[in-house]
């Protein structure tokens, strides 16, 4: 068990019978952004297909895409594939303009995980987490903070928070799970 | 076991004795009581002082509508809290209770003597005592009426209590676990839906409690309540008890809240003590049954004046008789039957006095056949006894004519004047509601909402009627989600069925004028006040209720509301339609605030963004201040330094040798696509096109309007790729502008928007030997003048990370701005403070950057600009593309106020005795002896200290401004006026020489 520290060290956060916290090792993510037209092209050029309805997601380790509206897409990969997918992309600009923009250190991710996570989720995300299929995701909020909630399997979460918003996301989803562990 | 209470009866755990202290004195009772049943089982009546007359007041009734059992509660240091309702708080061992608005005790209270002059205090009392003199209005009304206002002492002390919040989606939310409650949430359940059942009681069951003799599907009725929780908790339902839904508002939302620790002597210091659910549910089924009605008659809120059913609660849920000896006043069938239960376990009736003149012979029958009197046609006409009721009067009525009296003694007098349905939630979704004639009463009729009402709550009465409507309704409810559901119907035997009629005043042989017929107990709203305001001209149901309070407490009127529209209606000849029913408005139930503001309290009250830097500041002593969301160090104070002794310090250190300054919460934007920069050119105010790649440029951006909204420096990174910055404060608002105009003006143009803010760490070097700090650590970039001049940008790698280089200066000193991925800021930050002690370097806040800004004439849009500065007046009008066919603001600045003279200018200001600071926000005149009120004609925007310059230096926006240069305008402050130059904005270095170092 670790405390939060101002520079968002990685590791387990806070954790009770039902579930736990941690805050996820950095990644490499990027905004992508672009026309609907150019889906095929990004796509054949990424190697995975973009998934076109929101919420919806495609991964082929380590690259995990999240549709996030019409025309923006949350892309998360390794740290190391960061290169070929910044160069994969630059290579098809002139022909397919689009927006790759680097957003690797603009949020940090915590990782909930067990048989409370959905409680947990409940104290600050208005969202219907149950109408969230294990898979997919969305941009929502939490405690009034924008966040992107991805769902990886029936009770593990993780949700994406700008940097400076974090600790205090952070703090109140480790008043929950002192608050659940009393349930 | 205490005289009144019934040894096997009753929900209560004899096993588990429970002490806790009323008025100071120890009452015992048992795990399972609430404070009224407790103290009603120790032949305690006498609870509380009423609001206005102070009378003597005891429990109306056994549920959460009571208005007159209200009391203090002291849970520990910090828990007390006024106006709890004892007829619903839990007992435990050490509870204190106090009771309220009585002085110097409970049975002796001096306040009493307003009940003496009762007569004076009628409606509209203070509207027609605190008229005139006026001059008595600050000095003796207010003060009177404010200490006269609000009943019970409020908390003074910190609440340590935690409060809880959390979201809940359903497909169906029931409210009201009674037996409709009960069924309609079997039968959506059944069905394969989500649904949530929320009841404000300790434990479901609601009616069935205090109706153990029903036998429903075989089961008695309490078996049945266990045996249907168990399927209900077995099929997934979340089952929440004392859980109140307090509100209902758009598409379903409804607010929840639960009770978790009031009822427990030792609870979990985790545990919340409340939490609010915010509910959003497909379906809403209303299953609140009805309330119980007072009858109104002299004397009706004497100690132990009680609703009958609600004595059948006490009796059937707690095992506590009311009274030794009772008389039972009714106008409905139900009353009749708490008689025969309350004679059964013991209590002498001494008669049933019922309304009608022909009740239903079997409960006539049912009455002899227990030896009890029956008086029927009968009236009550007034009650006797000072702390608790003695004796009541009776009169036959004959053809509407009041007979002889006759006095019955009584220890208590159980009444009934039939049931009104509970319309409060509906009543928040702005459902209709339609008059009933038959039954005297409003019922649910046209829907807002996706809800059905199931049971009493529409009117229904009898156990099976509500069993069954609540089945049906959650049928129609899992018919609505596409769902199947079957539904038989429920048998029930030992029903008790029954019906009623409905009453204003009872009729009286006394002068009705005298009569203490009380409406509205909690308020002390008779029903002479009610008819006096229809007198006076109050016409309309809503002027009535203002005038009179009537409706008004806490209790928001459920047991005052029906009569008292029954009796206006009266008053005015007209029916109860045309008088309308005022509005209920949430909550259902007195709600502590403590649960509305849940987590937000303390260190939680709102976010506090801190940048990656921020550690290093609170490590180093920084006196921080917020901006907008973001603390940010203003300053950093040595050795016991004041402000204007750190701020000197390091805009002299900054101006001679270096400065470092945590830039990281000014907005990023990255802006990205061929269209790029026709987007820049249509957004910004200046021309963008001849801007090279790896040149930037201070932008400035307008509204529509032609005013300034924000600006920042914006470099261009690739012909494709642009690094905005914003102020720290509008970074959403500018991104939410940009994205506006591209998804509703210009959607053909092929650009893109990412917030890049938290992406970069942003560290600001300022002061001759930025440079020379700066070099070594520089991958990939010669930073000398020559080959990267002022307003430059690079990508390189900085002390090993990589960056984004730009050189720039708010300062008006050499400067950088490094930004890195947020994660190497603190380690960069270090890195550079430890090698710029060479130099001497210092770190800086905000308050030393607002001064070097200023001395340089720099604005702060938003300090400097208020919303109605044009770029001319804020002397930027080179920021203006002149050949540009269109922006943002364009042709805002063509309008003709825009372009006429006498606008507010930005000017710099400059005190004549040379050592005053002028204060910010001071006005302006010309004329220092006009005669008050002066004309304005500006105001002070920005000042202080400039060491550099040697004198307090100051900015403001003056009417003409630019064209009063070297004239003199005046400040006048409360100790004398302050005569100041007008002058240009920079002060220091015009040239600009030390930028180009």
């Amino acid at each position: 068990m670790m405390a939060l520290t101002p520079e968002f060290t990685p590791g387990p956060l806070f954790s009770s019978t039902a579930v736990s916290v941690s805050l996820m090792a950095p990644v490499a993510r990027f905004s992508l952004r672009l026309r609907a037209g150019d889906v095929p092209a990004l796509s054949q050029a990424i190697g995975l297909e973009l998934p076109t309805r929101i919420g919806t997601r495609a991964r082929k380790e380590p690259v995990d895409i999240m549709c996030l509206g019409p025309d923006e897409w949350q892309v998360q990969t390794d740290a190391s594939d960061s290169a070929r997918l910044i160069n994969a992309c630059a290579g098809i600009y002139a022909q397919t303009p689009h927006s790759l923009t680097d957003i690797s250190e603009r949020e940090v991710t915590v990782v909930i995980h067990g048989p409370d996570a959905i409680d947990l989720l409940g104290i600050g995300c208005p969202r219907d987490i149950d109408q969230i299929a294990i898979g997919e995701g969305c941009r929502t909020v939490f405690d009034g903070v924008s966040t992107i909630l991805w769902r990886d399997g029936e009770t593990s979460f993780r949700l994406d928070i700008w940097r400076s918003f974090a600790p205090y996301v952070i703090d109140l989803i480790q008043t929950g799970c002192i608050e659940l562990a009393t349930e | 076991m205490s005289l009144f209470r019934v040894t096997g009866r009753g929900r209560i755990d004899p096993t588990t004795p429970v002490q806790f202290t009323f008025d100071g004195k120890i009452i015992s009772g048992y795990k399972g009581d609430t404070i009224t049943s407790a103290l009603l089982a120790n032949g305690i009546h006498l609870m509380g002082r009423s609001f206005k007359y102070h009378r003597p007041r005891g429990a109306v009734c056994a549920g959460s509508e009571e208005p007159n059992a209200l009391v203090g509660t002291r849970r520990g240091v910090g828990q007390y809290e006024p106006n709890t309702r004892a007829t619903v708080q839990e007992i435990w061992n050490g509870l204190e209770v106090t009771s309220q608005n009585r002085y110097p005790s409970l049975s002796f209270d001096i306040g009493a003597v307003n009940d003496r002059a009762y007569m004076l205090f009628s409606a509209g009392f203070y509207y027609k005592t605190f008229m005139w003199p006026k001059s008595f209005w600050d000095k003796v009304y207010e003060p009177f009426i404010r200490s006269a206002a609000g009943l019970g002492v409020s908390p003074s002390e910190h609440d340590p209590d935690k409060y809880a919040s959390r979201y809940l989606h359903t497909d169906v939310l029931v409210v009201g676990a009674g037996p409709a409650g009960l069924a309609a949430a079997l039968t959506a359940a059944r069905s394969g839906l989500r649904v949530t059942l929320a009841d404000e009681n300790p434990e479901a069951g609601g009616t069935l409690i205090s109706e153990p003799q029903t036998v429903i599907d075989g089961l008695p009725a309490w078996q049945w309540v266990a045996q249907a929780t168990a399927e209900l908790v077995s099929l997934g339902v979340r089952v929440m008890t004392r859980t109140t839904a307090i509100g209902y508002y758009h598409q379903n939302m409804v607010g929840l809240c639960q009770k978790l620790t009031d009822h427990l002597p030792l609870p979990d210091a985790n545990m919340p003590r409340e939490r609010l659910w915010r509910v959003r549910a497909r379906q809403v089924i209303l299953a609140q049954g009805a309330l119980e009605k007072p009858l109104v008659f002299d004397g009706n809120d004497r100690p132990g004046v009680m609703l009958a059913g609600s004595a059948q609660t006490y009796l059937n849920k707690y095992g506590v008789r009311v009274g030794n000896n009772a008389v039972v006043m009714t106008s409905h069938d139900s009353a009749w039957y708490a008689a025969f239960d309350l004679a059964d376990a013991g209590t002498k009736i001494q008669a049933i006095v019922d309304t009608r003149s022909e009740p239903d012979a079997k409960l006539v029958a049912a009455a002899k056949s227990r030896s009890i009197r029956v008086l029927s046609g009968y009236s009550v006409t007034g009650t006797q006894g000072r702390l608790r009721i003695k004796s009541v009067r009776v009169n036959p009525v004959v053809n509407g004519k009041v007979g002889a009296p006759e006095t019955l003694e009584c220890d208590c007098l159980l009444m009934s004047g039939g049931w009104t349905p509970s319309l409060h939630l509906f009543s928040h979704t702005k459902g209709a509601l339609a008059w009933d004639d038959a039954m005297q009463t409003f019922l649910p009729d046209r829907k807002t909402e996706e809800c059905e009402i199931a049971g009493a709550g529409r009117g229904l009465w009898g156990i099976k009627a509500v069993l069954n409507d609540g089945a049906a309704m959650g049928a129609a409810v899992a018919r609505n989600l596409d769902k199947v559901a079957s539904v038989s119907p429920y048998v029930v035997e030992y029903d008790r069925i029954g019906t009623g009629v409905s009453h204003t005043e009872l009729p009286t042989d006394q002068d009705p004028g005298k009569a203490r017929a009380f409406v509205d107990f909690q308020n002390d709203v008779t029903a002479k006040d009610l008819r006096l305001a229809v007198r006076e001209g109050m016409h309309s149901i809503e002027h009535v209720k203002r005038y009179t309070t009537n409706g008004m407490a806490t209790d928001q009127g459920k047991m005052s509301n029906i009569n008292g529209l029954n009796i206006a209606a009266d008053a005015l000849g007209k029916p109860q339609p045309e008088v309308g029913l005022t509005t209920f408005r949430p909550p259902y139930t007195p709600t502590s605030f403590g649960v509305f503001c849940g987590y937000h309290r303390g260190d939680h009250f709102d976010v506090t963004r801190k940048t990656p830097i921020d550690s290093w500041a609170e490590e180093n002593g920084a006196v921080f201040e917020p901006v907008s969301m973001w603390r940010r160090a203003r300053y950093f104070p040595k050795n016991g330094e004041d402000m204007n002794a750190a701020v000197s310090r390091e805009c002299k250190t900054t101006r001679s040798a270096l400065g470092m300054f945590d830039a990281s919460t000014l907005g990023k934007i990255e802006i990205v696509g061929p269209d790029a920069v026709e987007f820049m050119n249509r957004m910004y105010t200046n021309p963008w096109t001849r801007l090279a790649p790896g040149r930037t440029r201070y932008g400035l951006l307008l509204g529509d309007d032609g005013f300034i909204r924000d600006d920042g420096v914006i470099g261009r990174l690739s012909t494709d790729r642009f690094h905005v910055t914003t102020t720290t404060g509008g970074a959403a608002r500018v991104l939410n502008m940009m994205e506006d105009y591209l998804q509703t003006e210009w959607p053909d143009l092929k650009v893109w928007l990412t917030s890049t803010t938290e992406h970069w760490s942003t560290i600001a070097l300022n002061g001759p030997n930025a440079r020379k700090l700066l070099q070594p650590f520089v991958e990939g970039q010669d930073i000398s003048d020559d080959a990267f001049p002022h307003m430059s940008i690079v990508e390189c790698r900085v002390a090993g990370f990589p960056a984004r280089l730009f050189r720039v200066s708010f300062t008006g000193e050499l400067g950088f701005e490094v930004n890195v991925p947020a994660c190497h800021g603190r380690a960069l930050w270090q890195t550079l403070w430890d090698a710029g002690q060479q130099y001497g370097m210092c770190a800086y806040g905000t308050e030393t950057m607002h001064v070097l800004r200023a001395e340089k004439g720099y604005i702060i849009v938003g300090q400097d600009t208020d919303g109605t500065v044009t770029p001319h007046d804020a002397g930027m009008s080179w920021a203006i593309g002149k050949n540009k066919p269109d922006f943002i603001g364009k042709r805002g600045l063509e309008r003709p106020d825009l372009v006429a003279p006498g606008r507010k200018q930005l000017v710099g200001l400059l005190t004549q005795d040379g050592t005053t600071k002028l204060e910010e926000g001071a006005q302006l005149v010309l004329d220092p002896n006009q005669l008050v009120p002066m004309k304005m004609v500006g105001h002070v925007t920005s000042s202080y200290h400039s060491d550099a310059v040697g004198r307090p230096i100051a900015f403001a926006l003056l009417e003409g401004g630019h064209n009063r240069m070297g004239e003199t305008v005046y400040i006048p402050m409360p100790d004398g006026v302050i005569r100041a130059d007008v002058t240009g904005t920079v002060f220091y270095d015009p040239d600009g020489t030390r930028l180009k170092l």
